[in-house]
């Protein structure tokens, strides 16, 4: 008995079945060759036509964020995720630390229908890209398709 | 001879050099796909949840690198032709986008005059890149 099954044990097969592991890889290849270097993120943002849009719009609720320098000083890139705790934006007048943007800004334009989801956005000329655009992140994270325009800061 | 013998020969293809060279080249891939941008290098700011902007193709890309220069596709241009080539890199596009790359080390003066450049040269919003924060450094 015992020898029967060694005699028969070396007629099994012994390799491993790797045509899963080649399609897998073949399929990973394809993926990476054709997609990876093309796809993008990022925000969609708009300049205002000219400084008229802007008035003739500030009748009704026109909703604007200033970044000051002087109270959000991101002059250099962020090191680490978010942005600095110290930092306070002005929204609608009212100053409040960055963090709570969110809710803050689905307070206010949740409601809205999507075409007047609009953000006017104030930055100091002096601030860092990058810590921008963390903002821009935050303001968006509150509301659904939030069209951004960037305003010059006074 | 014994009746056997040939059916003990080794039937299959050996694909191991196959998978061998598939491997490499999944890892070349890997490897080089994010130098396979177009234009300067830029490091992209990183941020939480950028929505997608699409793929590359179809889209004029203008990046901006860490010192300010201007990019229009992989060719650098002076801020006073900036518009022009603009217009000159749509060619027959019939819905062009304009996406930014800005780099994150430049204050954001120098991204705001960008975007006024391309509102002035007739493009209505732009895609402000990013990149997720976590994912690989390696587009730098």
């Amino acid at each position: 008995m015992q020898f029967n099954t060694d005699g028969n044990g070396s007629n099994l097969q012994s390799e491993i079945n790797i045509t899963p592991l080649v399609d897998v890889v073949l399929v990973l290849l394809i993926i990476f060759m054709v997609v990876m270097p093309l796809l993008m993120e990022g925000y969609d943002a708009h300049v205002p036509r000219a400084s008229a849009d802007v008035a003739a719009q500030s009748e009704e609720s026109q909703l604007v964020l200033s970044i000051g320098a002087a109270a959000c000083p991101i002059l250099e890139p962020p090191t680490g995720e978010g942005i600095p705790e110290d930092c306070r934006v002005t929204l609608d007048d009212q100053k409040i630390p960055a963090g709570e943007l969110p809710a803050r800004v689905a307070d206010i334009l949740g409601g809205q229908p999507s075409e007047k989801r609009v953000l006017f956005l104030a930055a100091d000329d002096q601030l860092n890209y990058e810590g921008v655009l963390r903002i821009v992140d935050l303001a968006k994270s509150g509301v659904d398709d939030l069209k951004i325009e960037f305003v010059a800061a006074h | 001879m014994r009746l056997g013998e040939p059916a003990k020969m080794q039937s299959s293809i050996n694909i191991t050099p196959l998978v061998d060279v598939v491997l490499v080249l999944l890892i070349i891939f890997m490897v080089m796909a994010p130098q396979m941008r177009r234009g300067p290098d830029v490091d992209l700011p990183d941020t939480q949840k950028p929505a997608s902007q699409g793929d590359e193709r179809g889209r004029i890309l203008v990046s901006i690198d860490d010192k300010g220069g201007l990019w229009i596709d992989e060719e650098q241009v002076t801020p006073e032709n900036f518009g022009e080539a603009l217009r000159a890199a749509v060619g027959d596009e019939p819905e062009p986008k304009v996406v930014l790359r800005g780099d994150s080390r430049l204050n954001f003066q120098a991204v705001r005059q960008a975007m006024v450049a391309i509102d002035q040269a007739g493009f209505q919003g732009v895609g402000l890149i990013a990149k997720r924060a976590g994912a690989d450094a390696k587009g730098k």
